[in-house]
């Protein structure tokens, strides 16, 4: 195809050709076979790239959600599976031995605890791989901020964000972690309000980030902001045991 | 394929597009035992099933975004035989002579048949564009994704300093480099143009 081939289907799909002009291409496509299938190749392209480019944003969030939806039902499925071994054969004997094992253990455990809820008891943030959905060019940044976010260099983690969200700033994954980094780095304001955007929106990261405000609130040392969050996280969002666990301790 | 009737079927390809969490989990819920045990017994297991049916509800999700899949058949056929032809493709590539197939007659819908084997050249479609757009130069890349991020070609050409005569023939000039490196690649002669 020549240079102004190419003009002209960007300039048929773009409906930019008078009705004249259209029925000249219309019939070239039915007799030309060449021209027709350089056309349907361009035209496949050029929605490949809408796709691919155009609705980027959208398809993060749904591998986001694919992923976790996909990540909680074989894990599901693995426990149903392989449940563990409850022992049958459990002695009385044995029994009160390791119930006043449990009771001096609690009573060590109750006094260790009795302080209050500590932020640091929570904030186990998991391992996270960002390169799992890479593009093309910013493999380098996502290795860099995967490896200092999981080896807790939260300084490093927050400036490579910084330089992924300029690029993204839209996308929720690196919003999110942005945000968790602005709590471990004290950055309150930052890290409460990008989260209450996201709590407030319909991505696969809405349980999540109520979880993480409610642990934002709790290092800020307002209780009952802490409270109120732990309370709308939902039954089968992922953090919802944590959740439960650390009601119990602040009231 | 127009004149045939869209099975309700159709609503899990929609509800992929709309990133529906209900119907994804109902995909897994329904469909996705069958997959499952169909690649355990296949030489496979559940890591492995769990990639084959994420990956093969990923092209449903961009085919559907492309607006080019109207179900005329139940999704259960559909998607099993997706996820069936996925497998034995990675059994190939993987070089495992060992396999035996327990080949069974699980669907005599042509429908599925067929739509699932057009998803399967949408898939290598998709593949190859991707490898194609990396090959173009730093100039062209850039001005396609501008192009297709902002989408109002006189933003494009003001952000990247050009005239909006220029940008819009260099769009159509880049996208034609792209479709002759597609046109030329080793595997074309596999997507059915």
């Amino acid at each position: 195809m020549q240079e102004q081939d190419y003009i002209l289907f960007e300039n048929y799909l773009s409906g930019d050709l008078s009705s004249e002009e259209i029925t000249d291409f219309e019939n070239r496509i039915n007799t030309d076979e060449d021209f027709k299938q350089a056309f349907t190749i361009y035209k496949e392209l050029s929605a490949h790239l809408e796709q691919e480019i155009g609705n980027e944003d959208n398809t993060t969030d749904f591998r986001a959600n694919l992923d976790s939806i996909s990540h909680r039902y074989f894990t599901k499925l693995d426990i149903e599976e392989n449940p563990v071994e409850v022992k049958k054969t459990f002695s009385v004997y044995k029994l009160a031995v390791a119930a006043s094992i449990a009771l001096i253990m609690g009573f060590f455990v109750f006094n260790q605890f009795s302080g209050g809820a500590d932020y640091y008891d929570f904030n186990n943030h998991g391992t996270i791989d960002f390169t799992e959905r890479s593009s093309e060019d910013n493999v380098g940044l996502l290795i860099k901020t995967t490896k200092a976010f999981n080896n807790k260099e939260y300084k490093e983690a927050k400036s490579y964000l910084e330089d992924l969200l300029k690029v993204n700033p839209e996308n929720v994954e690196y919003n999110f972690y942005y945000a968790i980094t602005n709590i471990e780095l004290d950055n309150f304001d930052q890290a409460d309000s990008i989260l209450g955007t996201i709590v407030n929106g319909n991505s696969a990261y809405k349980n999540k980030a109520t979880w993480y405000l409610a642990l934002s609130k709790l290092k800020q040392d307002k209780e009952e902001d802490c409270i109120k969050l732990l309370k709308q996280i939902p039954e089968d969002a992922d953090d919802y045991s944590q959740a439960l666990k650390l009601l119990k301790k602040l009231k | 394929m127009s004149e045939k009737k869209i099975h309700e079927d159709q609503k899990y390809v929609d509800g992929l597009v709309n990133n529906n969490s209900f119907i994804i989990q109902a995909i897994y819920d329904k469909f996705a035992p069958k997959v499952i045990n169909y690649i355990r017994q296949n030489s496979g297991d559940a890591e492995r099933a769990q990639d084959i049916i994420q990956e093969t509800i990923i092209t449903i999700y961009n085919q559907g975004c492309q607006k080019k899949l109207q179900l005329t058949c139940p999704f259960d056929a559909y998607f099993f035989l997706l996820c069936k032809r996925k497998w034995l493709n990675y059994l190939k590539k993987s070089g495992n002579k060992e396999v035996t197939i327990n080949e069974e007659v699980l669907s005599k819908d042509d429908d599925a048949q067929e739509l699932s084997f057009e998803s399967s050249i949408f898939e290598g479609k998709q593949a190859l564009f991707n490898q194609m757009f990396q090959k173009l130069g730093d100039a062209c890349k850039d001005l396609l994704k501008a192009t297709f991020k902002i989408k109002s070609m006189e933003e494009v050409a003001a952000s990247l300093n050009v005239s909006y005569a220029y940008a819009r023939k260099k769009k159509s000039l880049c996208i034609g480099q792209l479709t002759k490196l597609v046109q030329e690649s080793p595997t074309f002669n596999q997507l059915n143009y």
